[in-house]
């Protein structure tokens, strides 16, 4: 806890000397344009968001409850105006070089903070239900949002070091929320010492790095120090980083975390989890790896291949066996996550853009996902993929939603994970990344495979084959506090799913403009481009 | 025009779904009868418009759809596209017809079926790769709910077996469209053919190979075919007449139109082999029909032997051979999916299809003589009889391949002989003799006292049928509205190599 708001702080004091610098205005001059404070108003926004919430949970339970979700909505509504309005702005460090928001940054900030609101959404009935302080859990969720955000666009190892842990502290708050549930408790503790050790090891692959360097700490300055270091001591600061990145994304073999967090923690922090901690992961991964250790191309390459064929393989092989549905969700993530560092591994402007889309459409495949899996467990109180058997009788929203967004993660036309998935194949392709490829159309099919079982106990199995919680099933009913939100998020998912296949050339040129934009990308594919011909 | 025979199917099918309030079985039926009527009409009205002494693509419609990815929709109609639209237009109505006492989920089901249809005609008309793989996944789960909710008593694992072939099918398909597309250097996922100059002969092989295994468990091709018979026997008979009759060609037009068309020097490099592969397939299909208890399985094994032909028309790859293969396609539609619809009236008339059981059942007064009659129709044109649409296909591959591959056409012709051996073990015990529905006791005198009286077939219940065997009977003795229709396009195919070699200025293999 202690360490949350030391963190909160630090980014309290660096909100308010950005509030400051808006404050005087462009006009006044040096201070503003050396700190080009602007850059973080999205962030500015969420911090104001969490503060007010924390304010308005003193005012008590009844009045949290009221306020706290429009509060939140505001905020991070407020937030993705601010992004939209950064995208293609002109490029300015700020914080003397410490944070920059380029369009990658952008893209990321905006997935992390809809996966924010869409939790959010999911959250408000599971929390009411769990007699917790709801303003509470808004505001740890909103810091984590924070730490998140503020690790998609650091350019510098102190503030990647600093929004990391605030988003990590967060989470471990996040994982043990339901204290009375030793299953959460277990997952806190777990996510809690995992999670440290990742730290510690990050630190002290920042601490060669600034060694090698020479002292410095911003990223840029290292990857030109570290085009002349050639010391053995660079593989080794490199495999820290890595594994740092490993463990964020929940790569194979860093992922024992993984399965037994998003078993015991609240299902809608799972669900903020497996996608915004994971977009900030990958931002931090392209960060580090493409800005910093571009001269060890080969080498981050090489290693991310082996970590991308492993979460592949096992993601999606141990999915099959699991009982449980977080379970499964959990180990499906692992394979997701496999497919997207194809893209990275690539380097191409297709593999980059590729990643960024298939963030873009696992944020609402995902999430529609988890919204259903809420829903059916807010109604039952069961997680088990066997009790879903029979369950289109009762439940046809739920069953609908849930098919489609499995069918989506599954890469089955016409849905959005189809074309993400098609996108990054394509893009491993034309990269003659064939061993990532082949391993991610095998596992493809293995996932297919579980995602259709449980589309199979929904859909297929009779009334009289159905399980005891379906035909126990309570009459649907919207009107209990915080249902409506849940519908919505549960709604807007699917049909963003569903629809967004058909309709993705918008998409796809968000994600290809998101890499037009972003200064350290070009510079790699230009590298990529030039080595071939060399 | 072409997108009309997607958007009617497609509509149909969201708008079936979307209904809202209750809606009546038969309501439901009638609308989607309407549907697959109005796509009919429209394919003819598409044929029509057609015009048969055009070699090349026509209709054709196009727009970007999504570009990073070489994703344009175009679609475009040839003589080899056009009859099979217009057999997936007729045998998507007939299996709506022939779907009765539907007891469950109407709404889904009649969805389903227009779903299917609509992404068979994308495949069909499609002219980009992507978007032909689009369309060819599109139908993997409508189907595999067609099975798995509407079949038999094993249906979860026949659904799962052919959903998970099916899948693997296509990812090697779409592993194969990439490699072709990118291995050039720049996303072009249109239709051509490949040269020597641009991919080595190698790299072509290795692609064409995935694509050819991945068109044989579609199609379904010996060793890759267990999935049909499973699904075959689960499936209800509606949904076997669509896949036997719809669905398989699929797979046959993938391989004449992707790999006999993009892949012209790999597969003439390739075709002694497949013609060998054809003719395992024909003979072991037509072996393991002759060992059938079942009578769809044995249908479903003659189906396994029926489409190895194709191949082997494929792989001679002569004008007449590849005219041959269309009007496979088109009176294999049509005869496996009348023999399914039989077996499924014998099925639902006598609650059984073992062949070891029935018995007599061409009795005149208390089984079923029509049925029987249009079986045995059915059965001859299966096996090749002349004056039906199975004679004419089935000579003119054999005509087509004989000097090209002369020992696997004298093996696939054994094969074809062997269609009959099958089909008459499968008519003289089923339909002669004495009648029976019940295993016999062993006991003559108890045997002889069961008095059977299958209930009647009403007309209604035959009439899809009765239209089936006329089309049969029909495109055998008029086959020359086919051959127009098809003869410019399937030459052009078979002249491809030729062309491709005399572009490369040289011999094939030197």
């Amino acid at each position: 806890m202690a360490d949350l708001f030391l963190a909160a702080a630090s980014s309290v004091t660096t909100a308010a000397s950005a509030a400051e610098a808006i404050a005087s205005g462009l006009g006044t001059g040096a201070l503003a344009l050396q700190l080009n404070a602007g850059a973080i108003a999205p962030e500015v926004a969420v911090l104001l968001t969490l503060v007010v919430c924390l304010v308005v949970d003193l005012a008590g339970e009844k009045a949290a409850s009221r306020w706290v979700p429009p509060i939140c909505y505001g905020g991070l509504g407020a937030s993705l105006v601010l992004l939209a309005l950064q995208w293609d702005s002109p490029l300015e460090p700020s914080f003397l070089g410490s944070f920059l928001a380029d369009n990658l940054a952008i893209a990321f900030r905006a997935v992390v903070a809809a996966s924010t609101l869409i939790s959010l959404l999911l959250s408000w009935r599971y929390v009411e239900r769990s007699g917790t302080p709801m303003g509470e859990y808004a505001a740890i969720l909103l810091a984590a949002t924070l730490g998140a955000m503020f690790l998609c666009g650091s350019t510098d190892l102190v503030s990647i070091f600093i929004s990391l842990e605030t988003l990590s502290v967060a989470s471990y708050l996040l994982a043990g929320y339901m204290k009375r549930d030793a299953r959460s408790s277990e997952a806190a503790l777990k996510y809690l010492l995992v999670g440290s050790a990742a730290a510690a090891v990050f630190l002290y692959g920042a601490s060669l790095l600034y060694g090698l360097s020479g002292g410095a700490t911003s990223l840029a300055t290292i990857g030109v120090a570290l085009q002349t270091s050639a010391s053995p001591i660079t593989a080794l600061a490199l495999v820290f980083v890595l594994a740092t990145v490993a463990f964020k994304i929940a790569a194979v073999p860093f992922h024992q975390w993984t399965p037994d967090v998003y078993e015991g923690s609240p299902t809608p922090v799972v669900a903020f989890l497996s996608v915004g901690s994971k977009a900030a992961g990958f931002a931090l991964a392209v960060r580090l790896l493409v800005g910093c250790f571009e001269s060890f191309d080969a080498q981050w390459k090489f290693l991310f291949t082996v970590l991308a064929v492993l979460s592949m393989v096992l993601g999606n092989v141990v999915a099959l066996a699991q009982t449980s549905m977080k379970r499964m969700l959990a180990y499906s993530s692992i394979g997701q996550a496999g497919f997207v560092m194809i893209g990275l591994v690539c380097g191409t402007e297709d593999g980059f853009s590729a990643m960024v889309l298939y963030m873009a459409a696992y944020l609402f495949m995902n999430l529609g996902a988890f919204a259903c899996i809420i829903l059916f467990s807010l109604r039952t109180g069961s997680d088990r993929i066997a009790d879903y058997a029979g369950l289109y009788q009762k439940d046809p929203l739920i069953t609908l939603g849930l098919s489609l967004c499995l069918l989506s993660l599954g890469g089955i036309p016409p849905m959005l994970g189809f074309f993400g998935k098609i996108y990054l194949f394509f893009a491993g392709w034309a990269d003659h990344q064939y061993l990532l490829v082949v391993v991610g159309l095998v596992t493809s099919v293995v996932s297919i495979y579980y995602y259709i079982s449980v589309i199979k106990m929904m859909v297929v199995k009779e009334p009289q084959e159905a399980s005891d919680v379906v035909k126990a099933y309570p009459a649907i009913t919207w009107n209990l506090a915080g249902m409506q939100p849940l519908r919505a998020a549960l709604v807007g998912c699917v049909v963003i799913t569903a629809v967004g296949g058909v309709l993705s050339s918008p998409l796809f040129d968000w994600a290809s403009s998101t890499v037009a934009g972003t200064p350290i990308l070009q510079q790699a594919i230009a590298a990529a481009a030039i080595a071939p011909l060399g | 025009m072409l997108s009309a025979l997607l958007l009617i199917p497609f509509a149909g099918a969201l708008g079936l779904l979307c209904w809202p309030g209750e809606l009546a079985t038969e309501r439901i039926r009638r609308a989607a009868l309407g549907l697959l009527l109005l796509q009919l009409l429209w394919s003819l009205r598409v044929l029509l418009a057609f015009d048969a002494s055009d070699p090349g693509l026509q209709l054709q419609e196009s727009f970007a759809w999504v570009d990073s990815i070489g994703l344009d929709y175009r679609l475009g109609v040839d003589g080899l596209a056009m009859p099979l639209v217009l057999v997936n237009a007729a045998l998507t109505l007939v299996s709506a017809i022939c779907t009765r006492d539907l007891s469950q989920r109407p709404r889904l089901y009649f969805a389903l079926l227009l779903g299917i249809s609509g992404a068979v005609n994308g495949a069909f008309l499609s002219e980009n790769l992507l978007l032909f793989f689009l369309f060819y996944e599109l139908e993997l789960i409508p189907l595999w709910l067609l099975i798995s909710i509407w079949g038999g008593a094993n249906r979860g694992y026949a659904a799962t077996k052919f959903l998970i072939f099916t899948a693997i099918s296509g990812f090697l398909i779409l592993g194969a469209f990439l490699g072709l597309a990118l291995v050039t250097g720049q996303a072009d996922f249109g239709i051509h053919p490949v040269t020597t100059a641009q991919l080595g002969m190698g790299t072509q092989l290795v692609l064409l190979g995935a694509l050819l295994i991945g068109f044989a468990i579609k199609i379904p091709l010996v060793p890759f075919h267990t999935w049909l018979p499973d699904a075959h026997t689960e499936a209800s008979t509606p949904v076997s007449v669509l896949l036997a009759g719809v669905l398989l060609k699929l797979g046959t037009y993938g391989l004449l139109r992707f790999c006999l068309g993009m892949f012209p020097e790999a597969w003439a490099l390739l075709a002694p082999w497949l013609a060998g592969w054809a003719a395992v397939s024909v003979l072991y299909g037509s072996l393991a029909a002759i060992a059938q208890r079942d009578m769809k399985r044995m249908v479903a094994y003659s189906s396994v032997g029926h489409m190895g032909y194709i191949l082997l028309a494929a792989a001679a790859a002569t004008p007449v051979s590849l005219l041959g293969a269309v009007f496979q396609m088109v009176s294999h539609g049509l005869i496996s999916a009348l023999l399914f619809l039989l077996v499924g009236v014998v099925y639902r008339k006598t609650r059984t299809r073992d062949l070891e059981v029935l018995r007599g059942l061409l009795n005149p007064e208390r089984g079923l003589p029509f049925t029987g009659t249009l079986m045995i129709l059915g059965v001859m044109a299966s096996a090749g009889m002349p004056g039906m649409a199975g004679f004419i296909s089935e000579f003119l591959v054999f005509r087509g391949s004989l000097a090209a591959f002369p020992v696997a056409t004298l093996l696939c012709m054994v094969g074809s002989g062997l269609t009959a051996v099958y089909f008459l073990l499968l008519v003289n015990r089923a339909f002669f003799g004495r009648l029976a529905v019940t295993p016999p006791s062993g006991d003559a005198v108890a045997d002889s006292r069961l008095d059977v009286r299958l209930p009647a077939v009403a007309l209604r219940e035959t009439l899809p049928a009765l239209a089936l065997a006329s089309g049969v009977v029909g495109l055998g003795v008029l086959p020359w509205g086919l051959g127009k229709l098809s003869e410019q396009a399937t030459t052009a195919m078979a002249q491809l190599p030729a062309l491709v070699a005399a572009i490369q200025g040289g011999g094939l293999l030197s």
